[in-house]
């Protein structure tokens, strides 16, 4: 803050340029934690790599990956499973992202669910019930599966993301604390400000997530199968 | 030229979410714009052909800025919310001799055309040059001169030559605010 108005352009354009706000913490966290993941991924293409030539921090880099692969193959190999390593922290990654497709609207013959779908699993309706509105939507693709995203907001201009992940089995899931409700289990997962909530509707992977909304309030939108019993 | 290390770009996050904030006008939609940004650079290497980090990350801002403006423009109108309602007045203060908010200035290059508000935020905002602003907004440098020009003259106009004398009146902002909830459409 200033103090006082500049009185000319060249003051207001000194006042522009000195402003120094800093960033929330929480995006800086988050970016941080996708440079990490970025400096843990295999990449393809680094000039000099090859040659030796890589910078100190990228061969470390590379050692970590190594290792973190190995880490992965070793517990496929020891789960038995062979499904994508997509983990819910990436799903959840995805809820929080921006919309980059128009919402879904209602669909007319089942007024409970939107006119999207992953695998026949359909995407709820919840203006009616919740005041939750689709707003928007995405599809991405992580770990060889199709992962629709449908973005809900509500009056308080709050938002959501609902996921679903294509394929099944499901991706195995770790971390976080499970609560059982109606004989689904629904697992909680608090990270970077943001709670998700992640369980199975016919077998496939659902995560609806986002920031200054509570368990409770994922866990009763989650739940609900338009009914007001809790979703299979 | 030389590869992007990405350990590098958390020194740029500020400066960017200052640029995104300036560029969107809200705090909220500058966190989002950063974190693309920053996931679509790091999500393969990426080859700096001339120019800096701040250039090549201006150009996947607004590139990234852009998408979601034109993706945003084919959505539904959304409904108001009493949060977007206060937000129509930004401007904390309306004496002209009271301290500038940093939202205030922002707020009001958010309100400048689009070509006008890249040229100031990517010179006056990101420090680049003329060249490499230029360059990342892919226009030629007279352009870009020019339209940082207009900008700067039109946040003058607004932020110093007409600061408002009467502020609003209590009773219309209210009403301002209650308009804004009915209109939201709560009622399915």
């Amino acid at each position: 803050m200033s103090e006082r108005r500049p009185h000319t352009e060249s003051e207001l354009i000194e006042f522009v340029r000195s402003i120094d706000v800093r960033a929330p913490e929480e995006l800086h966290r988050r970016i941080d934690a996708l440079v990490e993941q970025s400096a843990a991924t295999p990449r393809r293409s680094f000039a000099g790599r090859s040659m030796g030539l890589a910078p100190r921090r990228w061969r470390l880099g590379g050692a970590l990956a190594a290792v973190a692969a190995a880490a992965l193959v070793l517990a496929l190999a020891l789960t038995g499973k062979g499904s994508s390593p997509l983990t819910l922290r990436q799903a959840s990654a995805l809820t929080l992202a921006p919309a980059i497709m128009v919402a879904p609207g209602e669909d007319s013959q089942r007024p409970t669910q939107l006119n999207a779908a992953v695998d026949g699993v359909s995407f709820p309706y919840w203006g009616y019930r919740f005041g939750w509105h689709a707003s928007g939507a995405r599809s991405d693709r992580i770990g060889g599966r199709a992962v629709r995203t449908v973005f809900y907001s509500d009056a308080r201009g709050q938002r959501i993301g609902y996921a679903i992940v294509a394929g099944t089995p499901a991706p195995a899931l770790s971390g976080g604390v499970v609560s059982v409700q109606g004989g689904v289990a629904y697992r909680f997962l608090a990270q970077d400000g943001s709670h998700s909530v992640a369980w199975l509707r016919n077998g496939h992977l659902c995560v609806l997530a986002g920031r200054g909304v509570s368990n409770a309030a994922l866990l009763a939108l989650a739940s609900w199968d338009g009914r007001g019993s809790a979703a299979t | 030229m030389r590869t992007l290390d990405p350990q590098s770009l958390s020194q740029h996050v500020d400066r960017l979410y200052r640029a995104a904030w300036a560029l969107c006008g809200s705090r909220e939609d500058a966190e989002d714009l950063v974190q693309e940004t920053f996931a679509r650079v790091l999500s393969r290497p990426r080859v700096l052909q001339g120019g800096g980090e701040l250039y090549y990350l201006l150009r996947v801002l607004r590139n990234t800025y852009l998408t979601g403006v034109r993706t945003a423009s084919r959505r539904p109108v959304t409904v108001a919310t009493p949060d977007d309602v206060v937000a129509v007045d930004p401007r904390p203060t309306l004496r002209p001799d009271s301290a500038l908010e940093v939202s205030e200035v922002y707020s009001t290059i958010a309100e400048l055309p689009e070509d006008f508000r890249l040229a100031l935020v990517a010179v006056d905002m990101l420090g680049l040059s003329y060249r490499e602003a230029a360059r990342a907004l892919d226009v030629r440098e007279a352009t870009l001169t020019t339209r940082l020009f207009r900008a700067r003259k039109q946040i003058a106009t607004l932020l110093i030559d007409s600061a408002p004398a009467t502020p609003v009146p209590a009773t219309r902002r209210e009403g301002t605010k209650l308009s804004g909830v009915l209109s939201s459409g709560e009622t399915p």
